[in-house]
């Protein structure tokens, strides 16, 4: 009897063994839509392969990098999972990724657009395959304004008129560098130039003025992060808001909106450039089979998969195939690919991870009037040059 | 010579010799998997040189070729498309259903592109080898075919040892005297052989001390105490194990860990010992002005500030509480009880999020009540003074609940008759508080102050969510600032554990001082 049972035991315990053995291992942090959309996906292909069974983990978002970058190396991370590209500069010197470019022909490359493929390629190696773009995008609410501003001045002019009715023109993070990127580019300048950081730059400075202007005319609310943009948006306290496709699951129903590509920047006559993310799945370097891990990332980003990721999560995919029927013309999606035309791709470079916080410090104490632009941008550029020099040292 | 010495010296002669048997046998282990792994980089330097040479080579591969330089696709420069030059001839490296083996080339191939050649052990966990030498025509590359065959385990020379040690233990404890000792030690000393072998001299010598150690033990009667204790003690300690094993795995080891992390650098998930340079890139400040956040002893200022006021408030209004609730005039004093414990109950970043949206500049409910009194609104995060206020109301609120607690209890324990003997006598309220009430507090006070400072010292939830260290990191302290390190500044792990040292360091010494004051006190006490 103990006996018997025993052997179930351990027939059990390497049936577990075996199946988790066989199983190529997704790690994502998608919530909702995106991840009944890429379920549906893992439901289809175990479907069709009962002998290499896909087994999804969906992640808390908040620390999902730090905890990949430490599980792989250490051998207890995923075969395959989504992350945007930008710690590609960090994983690729640890030795968390595995290059991918030896499966890729020029015909699977044909499936995505050129710069969402390239954005996952970094020192003559590709580490992914687009999954999915993402940029902001001006939210503009139709019922406070009817026209949205095409450049910065008409903005700035729309403000006193809403103001006058209780209404912030427009919310965004102010303090935060991705939502302050578009006025960035917009001045023409740049956070990083390969892999030096280029923060106290007179571009940059004009852009971060520009910032402070924004909150002292009220145009911008100072203090909202990104939960308060959504609810001034939603109870129509701020009548446009910079914000990117997840946006869209905050706003209630009823509230009549429409999205369009950001104004240009008037002193200037560039377009505000938001950052373009590029989510990807990814490989870890070691996974443990790693022509089972390809066949997944190649079916995951098809073009039929990718349609279907479209129309379920309104993900913005980078399959220009992948657009037909119905797709081609959902104006959300439209809005977005309009904006793509308009961005800068994300840093990848190591020494950008260590742009984010001083920034901030920078941009609250501009637009706070705690330090002039000029003042505030050296102090974060000196803060930088700290971390960046033990990052530099070996 | 009594059957007892014999059964005693072979028990201590077993357990010590278990525990050496586990290190000699760690240490052939590994000798075994190094040597094995020499001879796998061995075979595939071999077979690389034969192809070099354009032979064939005699020991099984699982690849063997000649892969040229690679060639970019002409749409993505990133695509780069190789050929093996193997006996059958070329054949094209990659493409979606490439077989796995051509992975592996073709990564040796850009690995020799960067490193030049090398010979290396494939980071799959396979034992298998991998080797690289330059060609005309690109590197040859040789990948060994699987494990190395490995030596078989001497069964029989461990077994004949075993039986060596127990006749040395068994031979001293049938002399009987001092022989006993030596017995044992000289039985336990047979194993420096095999770890002479296997670890080398430095394993040797330490199981010949701890031979020389056991045998003291043995004729001293040190291992029959300590055996007498444990059978004495069987249940206490089985009672204690659990707790004992708990406090190892989640305080003991990481702790140690945490120490230890403090004298290497991490860059890029490696690892580097660097000494002391951690502490002395926090202690001296790292070039940063004493004004300036990043400072060390700026951010060690704020936090002695930081706790300080806390602290002295927290008394403040816990004693206040405790005596109001004291009040014989005091209706529904139980609801006012629960009311005043509310702010303890609550989890404090659920608090430190609501005071955080109090705080808010647009649509704050503090803001709010100032302009509604006609005041101007303060950007409370925007200076150092406002931010740090608003940290400390927010902890206050969280903190003066615990004193109020500990100053009611103590109250409590004032007899009566001393309160009414006083007033017969004619003290004025203001005397009884000071020679009666005053007195019964400190020595409950003194404990709860340092406690309750060490807790505010290390209040993270509350500047990390209430001000979140702004202006500009200046409402950092020392832990939310050792966060940073770790997680906003590249992931310097060690400049965070040197500072989660230094830490541990500041407020063991506050404890050892803490405990001298409320000694002296509780001593004081009539």
């Amino acid at each position: 009897m103990i006996r018997g049972l025993a052997i179930a035991a351990l027939c059990a315990a390497a049936a577990a063994c075996g199946r988790s053995d066989a199983a190529v291992t997704v790690w994502h942090a998608y919530d909702k839509d995106e991840r009944a959309a890429i379920e549906a996906l893992a439901a289809d292909w175990n479907a069709a392969h009962p002998e290499r069974q896909v087994e999804l983990v969906a992640m808390p978002y908040d620390g999902f990098g730090d905890k990949l970058g430490s599980a792989i190396p250490n051998g207890n991370g995923p075969d395959l999972f989504l992350y945007s590209q930008d710690r590609l500069g960090d994983w690729t010197a640890a030795g968390v990724l595995e290059p991918i470019e030896f499966w890729i022909d020029d015909a699977t490359a044909a499936r995505f657009t050129p710069e969402a493929l390239a954005s996952l390629a970094y020192h003559d190696a590709l580490w992914g395959l687009p999954v999915a773009v993402k940029s902001l995008a001006l939210f503009v609410r139709t019922d406070l304004v009817p026209t949205p501003p095409r450049t910065t001045d008409e903005l700035l002019a729309m403000a006193p008129a809403l103001t006058a009715r209780g209404s912030f023109a427009l919310a965004y993070p102010v303090d935060d560098l991705y939502a302050h990127a578009p006025w960035l580019h917009g001045f023409g300048g740049h956070a990083m130039d390969g892999d030096t950081p280029t923060i106290a730059t007179a571009e940059a400075v004009a852009a971060a003025g520009f910032a402070r202007e924004l909150v002292q005319r009220k145009v911008v609310p100072a203090e909202a992060d990104a939960a308060l943009t959504a609810t001034l948006f939603a109870e129509g306290k701020a009548a446009m808001a910079i914000s990117g496709p997840w946006f869209i699951a905050d706003i209630p129903a009823g509230v009549p909106y429409t999205i369009t590509t950001l104004p240009t920047v008037s002193a200037t006559g560039l377009a505000a450039a938001p950052y373009l993310g590029t989510e990807g799945i990814l490989m870890s370097a070691r996974a443990r089979d790693k022509d089972a891990a390809i066949a997944v990332a190649l079916a995951f980003t098809s073009d039929a998969a990718a349609a279907r990721r479209a129309e379920r999560a309104g993900q913005v995919v980078p399959n220009p195939a992948a657009y037909r029927g119905a797709l081609a013309d959902a104006p959300r999606l439209a809005a977005f690919r309009k904006q793509l035309a308009h961005t800068v791709p994300m840093p990848v470079s190591p020494a950008m991870r260590a742009v984010w916080t001083p920034y901030k410090n920078a941009l609250g104490q501009v637009v706070s009037g705690a330090a002039s632009p000029a003042a505030a941008l050296e102090k974060a550029a000196t803060d930088i040059a700290t971390y960046a020099r033990t990052e530099g040292a070996r | 010579m009594k059957a007892g010495d014999l059964r005693r010296a072979l028990r201590d002669a077993l357990m010590i010799g278990a525990l050496l048997w586990l290190a000699v046998t760690a240490a052939y282990v590994r000798d075994r998997n190094k040597d094995a792994t020499q001879r796998a980089l061995r075979h595939a330097q071999a077979a690389a040189e034969l192809i070099a040479a354009g032979e064939t080579p005699p020991t099984p591969t699982a690849a063997a070729a000649i892969v040229g330089a690679p060639v970019a696709s002409k749409q993505h420069g990133f695509l780069r498309r190789r050929v093996a030059h193997t006996a059958a001839g070329p054949r094209p490296l990659g493409g979606p259903t490439a077989p796995a083996v051509d992975k592996l080339l073709y990564d040796a191939a850009g690995r020799f592109d960067k490193d030049g050649p090398f010979v290396a052990m494939l980071p799959d966990g396979s034992e298998r080898a991998v080797a690289a030498v330059a060609t005309a025509r690109g590197p040859a590359i040789a990948i060994t075919a699987g494990p190395e065959p490995r030596a078989p385990v001497p069964w029989l020379a461990v077994v004949g040892h075993l039986g060596l040690m127990l006749v040395l233990v068994g031979v001293g404890a049938v002399l009987g005297g001092r022989a006993r000792g030596v017995g044992v030690a000289a039985g336990l000393a047979t194993w420096a052989f095999p770890a002479y072998l296997a670890g080398g001299p430095g394993l040797a010598l330490a199981i010949l001390a701890v031979a020389a150690a056991a045998g003291w033990a043995h004729a001293t009667g040190a291992t029959d105490r300590a055996i007498a204790g444990v059978r004495a003690h069987k249940v206490a300690l089985s009672f204690l194990a659990p707790a004992g094993v708990a406090m190892i795995v989640l305080v003991v080891v990481p702790f140690a860990v945490g120490l230890a992390l403090g004298f290497y650098d991490h860059h890029h998930g490696r690892w580097t010992f660097v000494g002391l340079a951690n502490f002395k890139r926090i202690l001296t400040g790292d070039g940063h002005a004493l004004s300036d956040p990043l400072n060390f002893w700026f951010i060690l200022g704020v936090t002695l500030a930081w706790t300080f006021v806390n602290v002295i408030l927290h008394v403040l209004f816990g004693t206040l509480f405790a005596l109001i609730l004291r009040q014989p005039w005091l209706k529904a004093r139980g609801l006012w009880r629960v009311l005043l414990i509310v702010p303890w109950a609550v989890p404090n970043y659920i608090t430190a999020l609501i005071w955080k949206g109090m705080f808010a500049g647009e649509y704050g409910a503090v803001n709010s009540i100032l302009s509604g009194l006609g005041l101007d609104r303060v950007s409370w995060f925007s200076s150092w003074a406002t931010a740090f206020s608003a940290n400390v109301a927010t902890n206050t609120w969280l903190g003066f609940p615990f004193m109020m607690v500990v100053a009611l209890g103590a109250l409590e324990s004032i007899p009566k008759e001393l309160e009414e003997a006083a007033e017969v006598d004619g003290a004025s309220s203001w005397q009884r508080f000071k020679e009666i009430t005053l007195p019964h507090l400190k020595p409950a006070l003194g404990p709860a102050i340092v406690l309750g400072s060490i807790w505010t010292f290390n209040m993270f939830n509350v500047i990390a969510l209430v001000s979140g260290g702004k202006p500009g990191g200046s409402t950092d302290i020392l832990v939310t600032d050792a966060y940073r390190w770790a997680f906003e500044r590249g992931e310097q792990y060690g400049m965070a554990a040197a500072l989660g040292t230094i830490i541990f360091l500041l407020l063991l010494g506050w404890t050892l001082i803490g405990r001298g004051l409320t000694k002296g006190d509780e001593e004081a006490r009539p």
